[in-house]
């Protein structure tokens, strides 16, 4: 297992220090690891420490977020098809960010506006899906589902309503994901919580192990069900918020990621936690850089390249084990 | 051993028990029986501290359920239930391994020795072992069975709570999961399972609890439960019993 993870860290490291050789301008690989080490460098130094080190760091962190709150999520609600979006977290965060830039907040509020409603909606869902002390699976489906309808519908009717306005394309942009413009003081926002949300995550690992063979099994072997349902929820909502508020709605990595993290690693949580955390920074960052580089200086919608190319390849190693003779 | 005195059972406004008091003394083999619906489900866990119940309270090994914590409650009682789908592919030594859960403190993700050994105890315990790599969706619902006992083994808990341990098993399966039960009250443990099948509780019980019409029916002997009335109330159906030679009861729908 030690092998394992060692080898998905350096292919990881692999693929963000790749990421850092994308951009509009080429810089030679050389070039960009002197500028890493002397960030004074007069040619590089500002390109890769104030374009892509940070955009590749906030990818990192995007990806890592989401792919832990889907391995959290799916594993409290024993649901392969979970996605941490199901909170209701980027719903909430999308409206009212929508809704701020509709009526003229400050761009740089924005961010902490979506955070702020994206717990909210958050806590909205998690207290509609109370039963006893824990929470029902079902109610919490249900809720975010419901949630994310009704705030898909009010951002539709804004968005009809401010077509003519200048900030409809930087929103529509932001809604289908994207790291376009992000820098430190960005990350230097959302990281903490990020970081909260994986320290609570980590915690939750021996409870969420247990909780795969059922809340009753496991309240019988003498885990707080309710306690690690409230862990696992602030936690993943807390990832999902951090990532949201960096880089909008990107699909495909919280639902996935952690389906691939399971395959390699097995489904042990302590394992297929941090699994996923590196595939998913791996996984954003290195479609980022794609998205950067492909059609320069025009840049794809990140949320557009992962569905384009990670569906595909996810389907194609489903069926190909579906297929393969049992072991 | 537990103690359960005037313990009332409700589902919402429905009295499954009326208030029942009885003793289970340690290392006893408690057979409950009841109709489909009669709380047989809901006893056990409320039995297992994992329910919450309306009045009466309970003692397990001297010390009142609603006392003890998480992990104090799981170090006196192992309770194992019917359902098992999980979506996870888990290999069987990593699903007996979760009986160490409350071996440690719940945020500690380490595994020892200890638990190692536990582990590879429990599975030869219900003899298990070379199956610790298996995949536990691949094993009959005899193996099946007997992990989830070699789990409850592992959790080293003195009170063994089971439902319906024997459905889904062919009678040779169901035989021996239940000779293993009684190997285990013979070191020392204390067992409760429901079951279904009255002619494996006149076989293996030391006492049988009866419940249905909304109360405990009776807690007593195979033989009393048995041979009289009370157990053709509980399933409304009317039942003949025969003695064998060496003293024991068997039922049939009459």
């Amino acid at each position: 297992m030690i092998v394992k993870l060692a080898g998905i860290l350096l292919a990881v490291l692999a693929v963000l220090l790749g990421s850092l050789l994308a951009g509009g301008t080429w810089i030679a690989p050389a070039h960009v690891l002197h500028a890493l080490v002397h960030p004074g460098d007069p040619q590089a130094g500002v390109i890769v420490w104030q374009l892509r080190l940070p955009r590749v760091a906030i990818g990192a962190v995007v990806g890592a977020a989401l792919a832990m709150a889907g391995t959290l999520l799916q594993g409290m609600l024993r649901n392969p098809l979970v996605d941490p979006f199901l909170t209701g977290v980027s719903a909430g965060a999308a409206l009212a960010i929508v809704a701020g830039s509709a009526v003229g907040v400050t761009v740089g509020f924005l961010p902490a506006l979506g955070f702020a409603a994206g717990m909210a909606t958050a806590i909205a869902v998690a207290a509609l899906s109370r039963r006893g002390a824990g929470i029902d699976a079902t109610r919490l489906i249900l809720a975010g589902v419901s949630f994310s309808s009704l705030f898909a519908a009010i951002i539709a009717l804004i968005i009809t309503g401010l077509q003519t306005a200048s900030s409809a394309p930087a929103i529509v942009g932001w809604l289908a994901g994207s790291l376009a413009g992000r820098g430190w003081s960005d990350l230097a926002f959302a990281l903490p919580y990020a970081l909260l949300g994986a320290a609570l995550a980590f915690l939750a690992v021996p409870a969420l192990n247990a909780l795969r063979l059922g809340d009753v099994r496991a309240a019988s072997v003498g885990v707080n069900v309710p306690r690690a349902q409230w862990m696992v929820l602030c936690a993943a909502s807390l990832l999902t918020a951090c990532a949201v508020t960096l880089s909008g709605t990107v699909g495909f990595v919280g639902l996935i990621v952690p389906h691939v993290a399971r395959r390699i690693v097995g489904s042990d949580t302590r394992f297929a936690l941090v699994a996923s955390a590196m595939l998913g920074a791996a996984a954003l960052a290195g479609a980022d850089a794609l998205c950067r580089s492909l059609f320069s200086p025009a840049e794809i919608p990140i949320g557009v390249l992962l569905a384009f190319v990670g569906v595909p390849a996810f389907l194609y190693l489903y069926v190909r084990d579906e297929r393969a003779p049992a072991s | 051993m537990i103690v359960a005195d005037r313990l009332e059972l409700r589902a919402g406004d429905r009295v499954l028990m009326a208030p029942g008091s009885f003793i289970v003394e340690a290392g006893a083999f408690c057979v409950i029986l009841g109709a489909n619906g009669a709380g047989k489900t809901t006893l056990l866990r409320t039995l297992a501290g994992i329910r919450p119940f309306s009045s009466g309270t309970v003692h397990v090994g001297g010390r009142d359920l609603k006392n003890l914590t998480h992990a104090e409650r799981a170090a006196t009682i192992s309770h194992q239930t019917g359902d098992d789908i999980f979506f996870d592919k888990l290999r069987v030594a990593d699903v007996v391994a979760m009986g160490r859960y409350a071996h440690h403190g719940w945020w500690d993700w380490r595994r020892d020795e200890r638990d190692d050994s536990a582990v590879a105890k429990a599975l030869e315990a219900v003899h298990l072992q070379g199956f610790e790599e298996r995949q536990f969706d691949t094993l009959s619902s005899g193996e099946r069975q007997r992990v989830w006992i070699a789990l409850s083994l592992a959790q080293e808990a003195p009170v063994l709570l089971l439902d319906e341990p024997t459905s889904h098993l062919d009678v040779r399966n169901a035989q021996e999961v239940l000779r293993l039960l009684r190997s285990l009250c013979a070191s020392g443990r204390t067992v409760v399972c429901a079951l279904h099948d009255l002619n494996e509780a006149a076989a293996f019980a030391d006492k049988i609890l009866l419940i249905g019409d909304g109360r405990l029916l009776a807690y007593d002997t195979p033989e009393r439960v048995l041979a009289g009335n009370t157990a053709a109330l509980a399933y409304g159906l009317e039942l003949r019993s025969v003695r064998l030679e060496n003293g024991s009861v068997r039922i049939f729908p009459a």
